[in-house]
């Protein structure tokens, strides 16, 4: 035998669990609301920063992390890119440029925006960890058995844009500098 | 105020039912610009993610620690399983796109999408970054209600009506904090640098070489228009930040965005970026005005379909259409919207006339 609920009680049952589902969504909402708005907002009161703590591993796990700084807060003032010279053991040194949008056609650029991006990040002295991987990635490139590679450096040069002036802008002479050597291992071309 | 006005507010504008036409036709959008992403990235993606790419996942998880979701670390590290994992990837886009297995085609492509981020965090931009917390969000929305095969399944089914059931909009709104939240986030990172105040930023843009993609005027870099060009960025990304939430505002300051975006796109090459969130302003436009939109454009096709039919077959197709004109003689506006070819021959009586 079943027992029917009165119609006037299904409702009210119906208008509880919807409560329970609104406050479930509403906290989920609201955690969300703040913790991206502290993750993201440019300033550091020690209420922002102490948010930012807390949600710290939760931001890094879900993917939520982000920063909206694009030409902030100053646009870069310099025209720079990275080049590498690998020297193999024949003493030849061999020229590697990364992609530079400038060179290449419209089309090149759609597919090899993601190496401006890289070359942008790579010059920064916090990107330092990931230069070996970079010259063990570009030894393997010349990967040559009876000649392999021994040194890659990785170089930038850069231009600095002058301040704006009645005078056309006029690209000056570059500066270069090498800012990483790495002597190749035999396991690094595995 | 009280308390219980602002949890009316907040019920109102989260719970309050409404058509899911405007995230159905988000995911569409989003899965479009998934799938040209990935296409952008297929001949460089072992250089990226491969276990002999640029960066290796061991540095990655040193430079960048803590548990995050990436599915490159349950992976076997061989160059066959990266590969197989692009064309998972692509044909989870696909089906999302066009709304197979909606729900869990947006939890797959919210997964590969941040793994492939994780993965290799030194060559993703903004774009890519609305589009993770965008994907993280759409999971929890009715993505597929409407514009889907799911529903078109369901349909045939006879377990989904002609009407689709409005639902709560808490996840198409969370989408639309986040585009909010990225124009705001830009203006106040910009309004503390000394050049976007002085107006010299643009200037500064405007010479960097890599990011120049098709020729701008040169009157345009005249210093006096950069400097407003300048004034204008920080002014527009405070208004789409923040006055867009006015209903009144909203949809010309939508149409300023789309126009600053379309520039951009023009002038500077960071590719999709601008369509990875231009595609997020459909969830700013009303259901009503989509519906509208979509039927206008109905009947604009059908009449170019008819017009296109009647020059090629003069006589068969005319005798079809007159009969079926003659059956609905009585037809009116409101019948229009479900018969758009009927409505569209009947209004336009030049289509057949002598």
């Amino acid at each position: 035998m079943t027992l029917e609920l009165p119609g006037h009680e299904r409702a009210d049952r119906r208008g509880n669990k919807q409560r329970l589902w609104h406050a479930a969504v509403s906290a989920f909402l609201l955690f969300h609301l703040i913790a991206i708005t502290c993750w993201a907002v440019p300033f550091n009161t020690p209420l922002v920063s102490a948010i930012r703590t807390f949600i710290r591993p939760y931001m890094l796990w879900s993917g939520l992390f982000q920063s909206w700084d694009t030409f902030a807060p100053t646009p870069r003032q310099v025209n720079a890119y990275v080049e590498a010279a690998v020297i193999t053991a024949d003493g030849r040194i061999h020229n590697w440029k990364f992609p530079r949008m400038e060179q290449l056609s419209v089309t090149g650029r759609y597919f090899k925006e993601r190496y401006r991006k890289f070359s942008e990040n790579l010059q920064e002295q916090s990107s330092s960890a990931l230069w070996p991987d970079v010259a063990r990635h570009l030894a393997r490139m010349y990967n040559n058995p009876a000649n392999p590679a021994q040194i890659v450096l990785l170089v930038r040069y850069w231009s600095e844009i002058p301040p704006p002036s009645a005078v056309p802008y006029k690209p000056g002479e570059g500066r270069a500098r090498i800012f990483f050597e790495y002597r190749v291992k035999p396991e690094d071309l595995q | 105020m009280s308390l219980r006005t602002v949890a009316k507010a907040w019920n109102e504008f989260f719970f309050t039912p409404q058509s899911p036409l405007p995230v159905s036709l988000f995911r569409i959008l989003f899965g479009l610009v998934v799938i040209a992403n990935l296409i952008l990235l297929h001949a460089d993606w072992l250089n990226w993610y491969g276990p002999h790419g640029w960066v290796t996942l061991k540095t990655m998880s040193k430079v960048e620690p803590g548990v995050r979701l990436n599915l490159f670390k349950i992976m076997p590290a061989s160059d066959q399983w990266i590969g197989a994992f692009f064309w998972f990837f692509l044909c989870f886009a696909v089906l999302l796109t066009v709304g197979l297995l909606s729900r869990v085609s947006s939890v797959v492509v919210f997964l590969c999408l941040a793994s492939i981020h994780e993965r290799n965090l030194y060559i993703n931009h903004g774009g890519d970054t609305f589009l993770r917390v965008a994907a993280f969000f759409l999971m929890f929305a009715p993505a597929g209600a409407m514009l889907s095969l799911d529903r078109l399944i369901l349909k045939r089914l006879g377990r989904a009506g002609e009407k689709v059931r409005p639902r709560s909009p808490w996840a198409q709104r969370m989408i639309q904090f986040e585009l909010a939240l990225l124009y705001s986030c830009a203006f106040s990172w910009k309004s503390m640098g000394e050049t976007w105040v002085n107006g010299t930023a643009l200037y500064y843009v405007s010479h960097l070489h890599e990011m120049r993609r098709f020729p701008v005027p040169h009157w345009l870099n005249e210093p006096i228009l950069l400097k407003l060009g300048t004034w204008l960025t920080l002014a527009l990304e405070f208004a789409l930040g923040v006055l867009i939430w006015f209903k009144e505002l909203r949809y010309p300051l939508l149409a300023m965005g789309v126009l600053f975006h379309l520039s951009l796109e023009y002038a500077l090459n960071v590719p999709t970026f601008q369509w990875d969130v231009l595609a997020a302003y459909v969830l700013f436009v009303d259901a009503k005005d989509l519906q509208r939109a979509g039927e206008w454009i109905q009947k604009r096709f059908a009449l170019r379909l008819l017009l296109k039919n009647k020059r090629r077959t003069t006589g068969s197709l005319t005798a079809k259409v007159d009969r079926h004109l003659d059956a609905v003689s009585d037809l009116d506006e409101r019948n229009a919207t479900v018969h758009p070819v009927i409505f569209a021959v009947k209004s336009h009586g030049t289509v057949y006339g002598p």
